[in-house]
């Protein structure tokens, strides 16, 4: 992977936060290469589903073939057989999908499991990462706010502006062959059973002085009302901007990802860039704006939080 | 009307005084062409020592004096000068006297008494004399000299103008400053373009936390005050990991790096770092200080 050093960055925050993740970007920028890369370092399992709009939750839980006797018999998806083992499920373009398909994804985000042949299946490794079609809007399915809320960050991944990344994208061969891309990356670099453990390890021991809980707060309250830190858009009145979605549960994924954030900066303790280094891929997805707003897409909800950003001063 | 009546009355009479400082002027508005019917207007200032007194029961009282002449109003004004004492009196007369050439006609004199701390003093308001006439023509006394037929010429008032020049310099110097210091604070033009400096005020403030002992408040503050500041400077909040955008935007301050580095690192410690880091301070207000004038010098230079 060349010019994408950030989006490499989140990934491993959301690898050692434990949460799942949208991928917003354009075919072809290597949001499968990234991931398939991840998955090879981890040394877990990789799936991948397409997203379509007659997909329905068992197409993803069950697979269907003949067998020997010719007769047709239905056993494990690929997914369910690697459950113990899975660890990148990349979704792509899960907006194409069905709600049936979304509800069954909630749980197997939230939960870590799904039932098929009467019994629980455990993912204990799993993180979902999932890319959503922002250009078309024929036959997608809006991902409803509880599952939205699920996914711990939206990572954006755009093609490298700068022109020698660009030039060795399009002309080096290396980029042209996928696979062998892929098998270059040391395996298992990072034992994908450890995770679980050492995120719960990075949580416990990465502190949050009161100061900087101050901090949260504030931010939290300039992005439910701006004029209480003294922002203001140019082309919106940010106090009735919002109409949800900075929820609790938002916050709580802020802190848990900053706090990884931290330990991969070699502190065991919080500051202002943590939070900030990582406040609009985990807060922005999840903010309602008001309707007439919706249409611009996230760009408003970005520049609300870049401004209440601005205004709340640390310490 | 009244004031404007005193700006034109003219001395008719003085009478030095004749016992001690008391002194009598007498000032009538003019001293003719009065007809039949006419009122006259005079003042009399009297002017005595600190501590005189003046017997009211002296005063002349409004009535009739003679037969072709009555005092219609008396009005007394007191006043106290750095010298003593002043009295004015307003007096109103009326004229009867039907006159039937030009001719000078007397205002009666009356005494006053005063009491100064040296004894009971007695001074006359002398005669003084008016002008009356008839509807007609004027026929004057007959003169030599045609010239004697003209009044003299009031002599012009002198004043020295140093005094007032100076005062003119002074207030319009004052008024400027003044303006200048306001369009200095408001920040109108030509100071509109000049910017803030704010880490002077800044090293000033930390200069004053330097003389109060110094405890975990006072580096703290002082470290509040210096990110303020800094935020100030930027225009929106500044965290350490802005340093290098702060420093490429004022590159005055790109010497102060490692200082600011050293700084921001303190500051994260103190406010962010673990409760058992928290409590070792390893920056002094002195230091905070430096810093604070070091940034403060830059910023004038640049």
């Amino acid at each position: 992977m060349v010019g994408q050093q950030r989006a490499i960055r989140l990934v491993t925050i959301a690898i050692f936060s434990r949460g799942h993740v949208l991928i917003e970007g354009d075919v072809g920028v290597g949001k499968t290469t990234l991931l398939r890369a991840a998955s090879r370092a981890l040394g877990g399992d990789f799936a991948r589903v397409e997203g379509t709009v007659d997909m329905m939750p068992t197409d993803i839980l069950y697979h269907t073939d003949l067998g020997d006797d010719g007769r047709p018999r239905v056993g494990p998806s690929p997914l369910l057989r690697k459950a113990e083992s899975i660890s990148v499920f990349f979704f792509n373009e899960i907006n194409r999908a069905r709600p049936q398909v979304h509800s069954l994804l909630l749980r197997l985000m939230a939960e870590r499991n799904v039932s098929a042949f009467d019994r629980d299946y455990a993912f204990p490794f799993l993180q979902v990462f999932a890319d959503r079609n922002m250009v078309e809007r024929e036959e997608t399915f809006e991902l409803p706010a509880a599952v939205r809320d699920r996914f711990l960050m939206e990572i954006a991944i755009t093609a490298p502006k700068e022109d020698d990344i660009r030039r060795e994208l399009a002309f080096d061969p290396k980029f042209g062959d996928v696979d062998a891309l892929v098998s270059r990356v040391e395996t298992g670099v990072f034992d994908y059973h450890a995770i679980p453990a050492v995120a719960d390890l990075i949580q416990a021991e990465v502190s949050a002085s009161s100061a900087l809980q101050s901090y949260v707060l504030a931010l939290w309250n300039g992005i439910l009302r701006p004029g209480s830190v003294g922002a203001s858009l140019d082309d919106a009145d940010a106090d009735t901007l919002v109409k949800g979605g900075a929820s609790p549960r938002g916050l709580a994924f802020l802190v848990r990802a900053a706090r990884v954030r931290a330990w991969l900066e070699g502190r065991d303790y919080l500051v202002p860039d943590d939070i900030r280094e990582i406040f609009i891929e985990v807060l922005a997805h999840r903010i309602v704006v008001d309707p007439i707003h919706a249409l611009r897409g996230d760009g408003i909800v970005k520049h609300l939080c870049r401004t209440v950003f601005d205004a709340v001063p640390a310490p | 009307m009244r004031g404007l009546s005193l700006v034109i009355l003219l001395a008719v009479g003085v009478v030095p005084a004749s016992a001690g400082d008391i002194s009598v002027e007498v000032h009538s508005a003019r001293p003719f062409g009065y007809f039949v019917g006419d009122l006259i207007h005079a003042e009399v200032e009297i002017r005595a020592p600190a501590g005189a007194v003046l017997s009211p029961a002296t005063l002349p009282h409004p009535g009739t004096l003679s037969a072709s002449l009555d005092l219609r109003n008396i009005y007394v004004e007191q006043a106290r000068t750095n010298d003593g004492a002043v009295w004015r009196l307003d007096l109103t007369y009326q004229n009867f006297y039907v006159a039937l050439d030009v001719r000078d006609v007397q205002i009666p004199a009356f005494t006053l008494t005063i009491t100064t701390p040296s004894g009971v003093e007695s001074h006359e308001v002398p005669v003084w004399r008016i002008g009356v006439a008839p509807l007609r023509e004027v026929a004057p006394e007959k003169r030599e000299n045609a010239e004697d037929y003209m009044r003299p010429d009031t002599a012009p008032i002198t004043f020295s103008e140093t005094r007032p020049q100076a005062a003119f310099a002074a207030f319009s110097t004052t008024a400027l400053l003044g303006l200048v210091l306001i369009a200095r604070d408001r920040a109108w033009p030509p100071f509109h373009m000049r910017r803030r400096r704010l880490f002077s005020a800044l090293a000033r403030r930390i200069r004053a936390l330097t003389r109060v002992p110094e405890n975990r408040q006072t580096v703290c503050a002082a470290l509040m005050d210096i990110h303020r500041t800094l935020d100030a400077c930027r225009g929106k909040s500044l965290l350490q990991e802005d340093l290098p955008t702060l420093l490429h935007a004022h590159p005055e301050f790109a010497d102060l790096e490692s200082s600011l580095n050293r700084f921001f690192s303190a500051s994260r410690r103190l406010f962010f770092g673990r409760p058992e880091d928290t409590e070792a301070i390893d920056v002094t207000v002195g230091e905070l200080a430096r810093l604070s004038e070091s940034l403060a010098r830059r910023e004038r230079v640049g």
